[in-house]
């Protein structure tokens, strides 16, 4: 019994606290919460993961989309350090999952698995250009 | 311990995802029209269709079938994307010539409040000048003031599925109809002198993939249409609707199906998501009741290995019988193609004399840098030649049009060597060329700027991009590339002479009787030429990237050039400039006086 109710206070404590990041987030214009696991450091150590996670930015991402090179256009640069809807691996994660309403950005969650967008977020880290 | 916490992290991973599904935003109004600083004041939303107050252009009857034949003879109107059927983009008009376009000013202006690309070719009729914007707007103006008759607004959807710009490329008009197709595939008809919707149909739905961007045509009261998609790998179709009800009549597929032997052309199943799109507003040859139509590369773009084979009939030109949509005869320009040379950009039906013969032709400056001639009664190759000035994806073609494809010029996973001409073409279907029958010269805006091509991973789910590899402007970046337009001769093929700008050339071309034509750069000015020599003759800076389609046309002896401006920035990674004229569509109005 005590065991059930610690892990359910856990997971009350959890949620509290999801909801204040998310309501933070929100607060400063962000729309996802930071908390989750984050694949991307093991995938990062990867070659064969960055690789599919270039393949994949190359063959669906880039073209008339994304450019691998700074540049004008409503797709942004993703190699730079500005991010328009969080530049978090959890945030990215979401923007490509979820697309950006009103723009050419269409939802990739649901289409691609889950871990292959993990694997672009990745990528897109490795080839950052920008300097922290 | 450790069932504890995995239970902890599952709950918390559920809860996140659930929370960034409902972080969606609702559906905006129309994108591109927001007005800064709107929700600040507490303003309303504005109204999003504004119907005449009286009915406007009844001087003129309805556009009959006759008239839509035989009109463009008559200066007063500009009834066709291409002009006329044949695609000529050629006015009547012969007031303005080479000794007095210099005195071109502007007449009046129009905005169109819309962000993106301004690519219409207005349509002029009974006086009223129909033009649409990106985004959907459709605008009635008096065709000599000016001033706004009616408007209607299309309220899109926020999750459509594009990848080259909010477009619009014009309205058709028959009857009393004008006809405009969406971005949200749909397509709608409206009654030109009211502004009020007459039907309404979605063509298909969008989120596989599919938008249509150009002008349709309308033949004997039916309405022809293609869509944009193959980026999405959507399946190429091309459709006629009832004028009247706005029901399909038929529907072709673009990518030959099981059944027909050409579906043997892609390996396995890779028909399914061949792309082909067929974009580009088609032709039509009254003599022999023929629709022409082209259709664009097979997808995925950059990646053919899975798509083993000619590809049929992606990058060909289609003769169709336009009652039932059944196939005459084809013609395919780039088999397994690996470039994104869509084979749709303007095909002109001219007249001209072969081998000594006046024969019935179909020309084609085509994306992959050749100009074709083919017999338009049969489809048989007659010529390519280059009309760019750099061409090395092929080494020229076989006696029966078949490129020879130099391999060094594939896609590779690493970036193949610099290739010419880009994806961009050559000429491109976004844009319009024009013909002097007089002269027998054919005028192109062109782009050279080479690339080099990366192949990669391309996963075929409907609606998300399904390019196969990504360009990159090897020229452009080092402000390499350039444009002309370039006046080919449609007897020979070669190119009589060459206008010259320091970017590439992306907006489209009007020729008049009286011997100048007109474009716009995407530095921003209209421009008029000298058809016998490409001398420039007159220009105004407009300001926003010309990426229009030009008309010309006379009220009361009074001419008038319509250019459109405004671009979409994105295409500036192709002139490889950052473009400092910010976007929005304003349509300029020049006329002359005596």
């Amino acid at each position: 019994m005590t065991a059930h109710r610690s892990s359910a206070a856990a997971v009350i404590a959890a949620a509290g606290l999801l909801l204040a990041a998310v309501t933070a987030g929100r607060a400063n214009g962000n729309e996802a919460p930071a908390t989750a696991a984050d694949p991307v450091p093991a995938l990062l150590n990867s070659p064969p993961d960055v690789a599919r996670g270039r393949a994949l930015f190359v063959g669906t991402c880039g073209a008339y989309c994304h450019h691998m090179t700074p540049g004008p256009g409503d797709a942004p640069y993703l190699f730079d350090c500005d991010w328009l809807h969080g530049g978090s691996d959890a945030e990215i994660f979401h923007t490509i999952s979820a697309g950006v309403p009103n723009t050419r950005m269409v939802a990739f969650g649901g289409a691609l698995p889950d871990q292959d967008i993990w694997r672009l977020v990745a990528y897109v880290r490795s080839a950052s250009t920008c300097v922290k | 311990m450790v069932n504890r916490r995995f239970a902890v992290r599952a709950k918390l991973s559920l809860a996140f995802a659930a929370l960034c599904a409902l972080a969606l935003p609702a559906a905006a109004q129309a994108p591109g029209a927001g007005i800064p600083g709107a929700d600040e004041l507490g303003l309303p939303p504005p109204p999003t269709e504004y119907p005449a107050e009286k009915p406007v252009g009844t001087s003129a009857g309805p556009a009959t079938q006759d008239v839509l034949l035989k009109g463009p003879a008559n200066p007063a109107q500009w009834l066709h994307y291409g002009g006329d059927y044949r695609n000529f983009r050629n006015s009547p008009v012969k007031s303005i010539t080479p000794a007095n376009a210099r005195g071109l000013r502007v007449a009046w202006s129009a905005p169109t409040g819309t962000l993106g690309q301004f690519s219409t070719s207005p349509v002029v009729y009974g006086g009223v000048m129909y033009f649409t914007t990106s985004y959907n707007r459709l605008m009635a103006v008096d065709a000599k003031t000016g001033k706004f008759l009616w408007r209607y607004d299309v309220k899109l959807q926020p999750d459509m599925k594009i990848c080259c710009g909010p477009a619009n490329r014009g309205v058709a008009i028959g009857g009393d109809y004008v006809v405009m197709a969406t971005l949200d595939a749909r397509l709608i008809a409206f009654d030109r002198t009211t502004g009020k919707v007459a039907w309404d149909t979605q063509m298909i739905p969008y989120k596989d993939g599919y938008s249509s961007t150009s002008a349709p045509l309308i033949v004997n009261s039916m309405v022809f249409i293609g869509f944009a998609g193959g980026e999405f790998g959507a399946s190429g179709l091309i459709d006629g609707y009832d004028l009247k009800t706005g029901k399909r009549l038929w529907r072709t597929h673009t990518v030959a199906q099981p059944g027909d032997p050409n579906n043997k052309s892609w390996a396995g199943d890779s028909w399914k998501s061949g792309g082909s799109p067929s974009w580009n507003t088609g032709a039509y040859d009254a003599e022999t009741n023929t629709l022409f139509w082209t259709t664009g590369n097979p997808s995925p773009d950059w990646n053919g290995d899975a798509r083993a084979g000619d590809n049929l009939y992606s990058d060909s030109v289609l003769a169709l019988d336009p009652k039932t949509g059944k196939m005459k005869w084809y013609f395919q320009f780039t088999p397994h193609d690996m470039w994104d040379f869509d084979g749709n950009t303007q095909i002109f039906l001219v007249d001209t004399w072969y081998n000594g013969k006046k024969i019935k032709a179909l020309a084609q400056p085509n994306r992959n840098g050749f100009f074709y001639l083919l017999d338009r009664t049969t489809g048989k190759f007659l010529r390519a030649t280059q009309y760019v000035e750099q061409l090395d994806w092929a080494k020229g073609v076989d006696a029966k049009g078949r490129p020879i494809v130099d391999p060094s010029a594939y896609p590779t996973d690493k970036g193949s060597r610099r290739v010419c001409p880009s994806n961009m073409g050559g000429m491109n279907g976004s844009w319009t060329g024009a013909y002097d029958p007089s002269a027998n010269l054919i005028f192109v805006p062109t782009v050279e700027a080479c690339q080099s091509l990366t192949k990669g991973i391309a996963v075929y789910v409907k609606g998300i991009p399904y390019y196969g590899g990504t360009p990159t402007m090897v020229d452009s970046v080092q402000g390499k590339g350039y444009g002309t337009i370039s006046a080919i001769d449609v007897a020979t093929g070669q190119v009589k002479w060459r206008y010259r700008d320091p970017q590439p050339m992306m907006a489209g071309a009007v020729a008049t009787a009286g011997g100048v034509m007109f474009t716009s750069t995407v530095d921003g000015e209209a421009i008029a030429l000298n058809q016998a020599n490409g001398e420039r003759l007159w220009s105004f800076r407009m300001g926003g990237s010309g990426r229009g389609q030009p008309i010309v046309y006379e009220i009361d002896g009074q001419p008038y050039v319509a250019v459109p401006s405004g671009g979409w920035a994105a295409m500036g990674m192709m002139t490889g400039k950052y473009p400092m004229a910010p976007e929005g569509g304003q349509l300029f109005v020049f006329t002359l006086d005596k």
